[in-house]
């Protein structure tokens, strides 16, 4: 009766995955094709002669390589900035006595209700007379302080659930506040500082709509643009159009393969928690 | 306690820097946007004037593209807890029950469109709903069913719902996880101590798993209203709020008004009642759900 149960969940899941995934394969598959071909009766279409010629017309005039490494460039400084600053600000707001405690924490808070979007006028007018648009400086500080706050939140949520016997049998040996943090917490909170990495990557990776407010010069952009570059560029050549999103899309895919698990443990871990 | 946690120096080192960051990029902004919400200005750095409360008199009591962005949000949110939270906690349950080596396995499947960036999923729904080419029409077609097909986010009556559906598509993972981590964080013994009782399949979920996760379904749907609200990329790359505001959201509004209307204090105001929205839909949706899961 229960393996019985199990096949069936296996065959439903099965096609779910099949549903769920065919737009991506769909993608794929005309990112080989012609223009000509979108337009015959078939749902999929095996090239008759693969189209790399799309791929490197996504590469060169996507401008793939210089927009990978603007990309990679803000998402790492996003990333340990976030990382240290969400560390810090977690490890006061449950271990530290102050008075101001509860205080600070909602309004840190405030960052994961307020939209970024309400940020994206004023910070325009901000940054143009700072001379912050047209830097990295202007993308990594703004994705910085939207990941500050989420971040916060799951790192506070998980160091509330670790015990306080380390640190205390810590400060006997007379060690400091300061590497108490970053030697003794840092690696007990791996697995939630793995999610936190995780999550800003992602959100920095495929941010658009700051990028696109913040940036006008080539030379800074980021991989999303890309693909809004070939919108117009090659508007009417979809096989290209195709293949420029199969590219952008690898990298990302390629580091959810790699720490896939650990995003779910992360999650697990802080939702058990609460 | 130890002294050293009431350590000013620590704390003040702890707690300024990711502070100032927050205050300067996140909340001064936001005060700015106040200001301008009461001027009339084409952009920044250009001529202002002083015009009191009228962008918002305008916006409350003569814009009804305001309150449509709104009722779009409204029913945008409704759309993801009444479907996809049910989907996503079927999910969660059959996944926690499946085991093994396919519970990792699926697990990692269904989130995969989680990962892949907001301008491509937008770009490859608009060429999969497109009314020529469009991978769904073509289904449609040869499954017999041509009289369904539609130009589906070029109509106004289906470009909502489409949206819906892409959104859903793209969410669905991260709704999943979140659930299924509720899942596993209960005890199998309760499961155990029902199904003595009598309960099972269906009456055993309803009886055990939603009760026990109402404290993750309330954040959830606190989180889904929130995400509905804020909700601006998608539409923004796909439809722009059309056809004939159809898909208006708050967000694609104001950045329509300030960079194409070029009416920049006004769009000022609509961020701020945006804001203002936004934490009176947080602080309801706690209020409403969250008799019992007071940890949140």
């Amino acid at each position: 009766m229960r393996t019985k149960g199990k096949t069936g969940i296996w065959i439903f899941f099965l096609i779910v995955a099949f549903l769920q995934l065919f737009p991506l394969v769909w993608l794929v598959d005309f990112s080989f094709n012609t223009s000509a071909d979108f337009y015959s009766d078939s749902i999929l279409k095996w090239p008759s002669s693969p189209q790399w010629q799309n791929y490197v017309n996504a590469w060169v005039d996507g401008k793939f390589m210089k927009y990978f490494f603007n990309s990679l460039f803000v998402s790492a400084v996003t990333i340990v900035l976030t990382v240290v600053l969400s560390l810090t600000l977690a490890y006061a707001f449950t271990r530290m006595q102050w008075k101001l405690r509860p205080l600070f924490y909602s309004i840190i808070l405030l960052g994961i209700m307020i939209p970024i979007h309400a940020t994206l006028l004023p910070n325009f007018a901000i940054f143009k007379e700072l001379g912050l648009t047209n830097s990295y400086l202007g993308l990594i500080l703004p994705y910085t302080a939207v990941s500050v706050p989420l971040g916060t939140f799951m790192l506070t949520g998980f160091l509330k659930g670790i015990p306080k016997a380390m640190e205390e049998s810590a400060l006997m040996d007379g060690c400091s506040i300061y590497r108490i943090v970053f030697q003794i917490i840092a690696p007990l909170l791996m697995p939630a500082l793995v999610t936190v990495i995780v999550t800003t990557f992602l959100n920095c990776w495929n941010e658009f709509i700051m990028a696109s407010t913040f940036l006008s010069k080539d030379a800074l952009k980021t991989l999303p643009f890309s693909v809004m570059n070939f919108a117009g560029q090659y508007s009417s050549d979809y096989g290209s159009q195709f293949a420029v999103m199969v590219l952008t899309s690898i990298p990302a895919i390629v580091i959810y393969a790699l720490f896939n698990e650990q995003i779910t443990k992360g999650v697990t871990a802080g939702a058990v928690k609460g | 306690m130890h002294r050293v946690f009431q350590n000013k120096t620590a704390i003040f080192l702890f707690v300024f820097p990711g502070m100032l960051l927050f205050a300067l990029t996140f909340l001064a902004p936001i005060v700015l946007s106040g200001y301008y919400s009461f001027t009339e200005t084409v952009g920044p750095g250009t001529k202002v004037t002083m015009v009191g409360w009228e962008n918002y008199a305008n916006l409350l009591f003569h814009d009804p593209k305001f309150w449509l962005a709104l009722r779009n949000a409204v029913l945008l949110g409704i759309g993801f807890i009444v479907i996809q939270h049910p989907i996503c906690i079927f999910f969660a349950v059959l996944l926690d029950r499946i085991g093994g080596k396919a519970e990792k396995v699926f697990r990692t499947i269904f989130f995969i469109p989680c990962v892949i960036s907001v301008v491509v999923i937008s770009k490859m729904w608009l060429s999969l709903l497109d009314p020529t080419f469009g991978l769904l029409n073509k289904v449609l077609d040869v499954l017999g069913l041509d009289m369904l097909k539609h130009a589906w986010l070029g109509e106004s009556s289906t470009a909502l719902g489409s949206m819906l559906f892409i959104l859903i598509w793209a969410g669905f993972g991260w709704g999943l996880l979140f659930y299924y981590a509720g899942v596993k964080g209960i005890p199998e013994d309760l499961y155990e101590a029902a199904s003595l009782d009598g309960a099972s399949g269906l009456k055993l979920h309803l009886r055990i798993t939603v009760p026990l996760l109402s404290p993750v379904i309330a954040v959830q749907v606190t989180l889904a209203m929130i995400t509905a609200l804020k909700q601006m990329e998608t539409v923004f790359l796909t439809t722009n709020g059309g056809p004939g505001d159809s898909t208006q959201f708050l967000a694609v509004y104001l950045y329509n008004k300030a960079f194409s209307a070029s009416q920049y204090g006004y769009a000022n105001a609509i961020s701020i009642l945006f804001v203002i929205v936004c934490l009176i839909a947080t602080y309801l949706s706690n209020r409403f759900i969250r008799s019992d899961a007071t940890e949140y």
